[in-house]
């Protein structure tokens, strides 16, 4: 029992960084039905800058979280405006393209500005447990992770909306071309997608390497990518709610199903790619998502 | 209109016959070039660096050519964009250096396995692709791509892929007798000026022999696979896939069966890229599960990419860019007015990823598209004109035939797309 409360509690704080990972894709797919290929490695790369600023730079930890989500922001952004852009958006294979080509470049610059030799980041959230019960525990951990996706899907809520343009970006995702017609400037809702996308998944990452057993390094999000992608699937892949039920539920799969099936423990991944294709061979619009309807 | 191509050719006449048998011996003895010099540790020294060219590099290359083949037919050619091209590489590769390492194989005999199993394999993954369109499917592929290392390591499986230590074979490929391949070399040899490329004179080593012919054998394979895929889309079935991927609904209207043409080139593709694995694990002698991620399939894309989607000769330059330029770049340990610290590192996805964002930007058909506007400047290549018929025997045949030689200039691209290998 005790051992299976110390799953769920891992389960929900792997889940939590899956579903910040996948609300950033969500954010994305929901205006322009494209997969950023290449979000893993933009939130990789916050978090260094995140490292920077808390290490290098001596800011508090949380000052120097928030500075990097703006800087990752702002980064993204003019990604957006010179790669993204210039390209059709419903013509989905150059810009898989670019987004591969921005995979590979962002993890080695990565790779060539910081090498490749894991870093210990600073933790974020107090050590230590909150509850105990028996042997089983709640770590400080686990509760922040949970009130930080708390706070982002509330924030993200809000803003959607509450704000301008938070409205326009629902046009947009509902109906380009229309919103376009009634004089939203489409490109810069878009990219105003794109940097919130970028700050969210900054966010996950900081989350996700601020646990005691894990370290950044430029590799950190390839095959993190891969679960965040299911998790989004999972729930949805234009359903920020959606986001966080998949992400939680994968994470739940990793660190429950996983030890307690017959098939042995690094086939969390194995587990993940069979969940997203099942999801996307039975249910494609996932948990919540909206259903596609095609005209024939 | 730009000025009339120096060099004019009419398909069937004994000039274009000539020029393309030209073509043919240039690249033969390209080929021949390639083999016996810089066989050994020959290498380029440019501003400092040391840029190596040995054969096994250009084996490796083929390796990577074949597999990009493999990811035209079903990304290019069938227009399902697969992530997942690595897998069966690396299921080639554990195939073969299995095969050979425990059972004491020959490479050759591990060939029809490994075309076998990835075929069967490609085909069950084809299946969830008739469900899975675009962009999902992307996703799908690129998962299955990233489980194979882990699937490697796995316990049931470890004992015999070697886990992450890797299986390592013992296999060389020996010349048969009646190959001259030393007096070959020294023939090179003794050509004046350039002759000091060719070795030192006393023939080959017997290690020098066996990198020689296992790239004289890996060229033959993969002339062998370009010319069974350039035969593959020039027929039915080729018009067929084409056809899948330019709209599916009218494909399937004219009656062509998607799931069995989508299932059939994900196994075609998918052998291809097996037979690539099984070059590759011949040429490096160890199949290991860290040269198999995600990363590998995303190559293979960059490949296909960089030499030009939808055509053969696009794939012998991806396979060139991505075996040379990673290599390339980490030789580079100095460049005038570039920092030592950013020539250090994986400089070669940096560029691999920088070459393809812009060239979907300045040259969306690739490398190839761009060679093929440079030599449509010098070179056409008309279909014959009908022979007039005597009025009142016209019949529709031949009127369609008047109509494509009309679309002369136009209808010249197409025949280069196979001509080329």
């Amino acid at each position: 029992m005790e051992l299976f409360l110390n799953r769920v509690s891992d389960g929900l704080s792997n889940g939590a960084t899956y579903a910040l990972i996948a609300m950033a894709l969500v954010m994305i797919f929901k205006a322009t039905t494209l997969i950023n290929f290449a979000q893993g490695e933009f939130a990789m790369f916050g978090g260094f800058i995140v490292l920077v600023l808390a290490t290098e730079r001596g800011l508090p930890m949380w000052v120097a979280v928030v500075v990097g989500m703006l800087i990752s922001a702002v980064l993204a952004a003019g990604i957006e405006r010179t790669l993204i852009r210039p390209f059709d958006p419903a013509n989905h294979l150059p810009l898989v393209i670019i987004t591969l080509g921005l995979f590979l470049a962002i993890n080695a610059i990565a790779g060539i500005v910081w090498r490749f030799d894991p870093r210990a980041f600073p933790e974020l959230f107090p050590s230590g447990n909150a509850l105990t019960y028996g042997t089983a525990t709640l770590s400080w951990y686990t509760v922040g992770t949970l009130a930080t996706i708390a706070v982002v899907s509330g924030g993200l809520t809000l803003l959607l909306t509450k704000t301008k343009v938070g409205l326009a970006f629902r046009a947009v995702s509902s109906n380009l071309e229309s919103s376009e017609l009634v004089g939203i400037k489409v490109g810069p809702t878009l990219q105003f997608g794109w940097a919130i996308a970028a700050a969210v998944g900054t966010l996950g990452v900081c989350v996700f390497v601020a646990s005691p057993f894990r370290q950044l390094e430029p590799q950190v999000m390839v095959t993190g990518l891969i679960f965040a992608v299911s998790a989004a699937a999972l729930g949805g892949l234009d359903s920020l709610g959606g986001a966080i039920v998949g992400g939680l539920a994968i994470g739940l799969v990793q660190s429950i199903v996983v030890p307690y099936s017959p098939i042995p423990n690094e086939l969390s991944l194995l587990a993940a790619v069979v969940v997203l294709m099942l999801v996307l061979l039975f249910k494609p619009s996932g948990l919540f998502g909206t259903p596609q309807v095609e005209r024939v | 209109m730009a000025s009339t191509p120096r060099f004019q050719y009419t398909l069937g006449t004994p000039a274009y016959r000539t020029y393309k048998w030209l073509g043919f011996g240039l690249l033969a003895l390209l080929l021949i070039i390639v083999a016996f010099a810089y066989n050994d540790t020959g290498s380029i020294a440019l501003l400092d660096n040391d840029y190596k060219i040995s054969v096994t590099r250009v084996t490796k290359a083929i390796a990577f050519m074949v597999a990009i083949l493999g990811l035209q037919v079903v990304a290019g050619f069938t227009g399902q964009l697969s992530l997942g091209q690595g897998f069966f590489f690396g299921t080639g590769a554990y195939i073969s250096a299995i095969l050979i390492a425990d059972y004491n194989w020959s490479w050759y005999l591990t060939l029809p396995v490994v075309i076998t199993v990835c075929f069967l394999l490609g085909l069950v993954f084809g299946i969830p692709a008739l469900r899975i369109k675009g962009l999902y499917l992307a996703l799908v592929t690129l998962g299955l791509a990233a489980v194979f290392p882990s699937l490697i390591k796995l316990d049931s499986f470890a004992k015999y892929t070697g886990g992450a230590a890797g299986k390592q074979i013992d296999y060389e490929f020996v010349q048969p007798s009646w190959v001259p391949l030393d007096a070959v070399a020294d023939a090179f040899h003794k050509i004046p000026l350039i002759g000091s490329y060719f070795g030192d004179g006393e023939g080959l080593s017997s290690k020098e022999e066996h990198r020689v012919w296992t790239f004289i054998v890996m060229t033959i394979i993969a002339l062998a696979c370009f010319k069974m895929v350039s035969n593959l889309v020039k027929s039915r079935p080729g018009r067929a896939i084409r056809a899948v991927r330019d709209n599916e609904t009218s494909a399937a209207v004219n009656g062509i069966s998607l799931s069995y043409y989508k299932t059939m080139s994900f196994g075609v593709a998918s052998a291809l890229g097996g037979v690539g694995g099984s070059i590759y694990v011949a040429e490096l002698g160890i199949a290991s599960e860290g040269d198999f991620t995600q990363l590998l399939s995303i190559l293979f894309i960059v490949g296909m990419v960089v030499g030009g989607v939808g055509t053969l000769s696009g794939a012998v330059i991806g396979g060139l860019v991505i075996a040379f330029v990673p290599d390339w770049a980490s030789s580079t340990q100095s460049l005038p007015g570039i920092p030592e610290r950013w020539l250090q590192g994986p400089t070669g996805g940096l560029i691999l990823g920088i070459l393809l964002i812009v060239l979907t930007f300045v040259l969306p058909g690739g490398i190839i598209s761009g060679v093929r506007q440079i030599k449509a400047k010098f070179v056409r290549v008309t279909p014959p004109r009908p022979a007039l018929v005597a009025v009142g025997s016209a019949s529709t045949s031949t009127l369609s035939d008047d109509s494509e030689a009309d679309s002369g200039p136009s209808d010249a691209e197409s025949p280069t797309i196979a001509d080329d290998s």
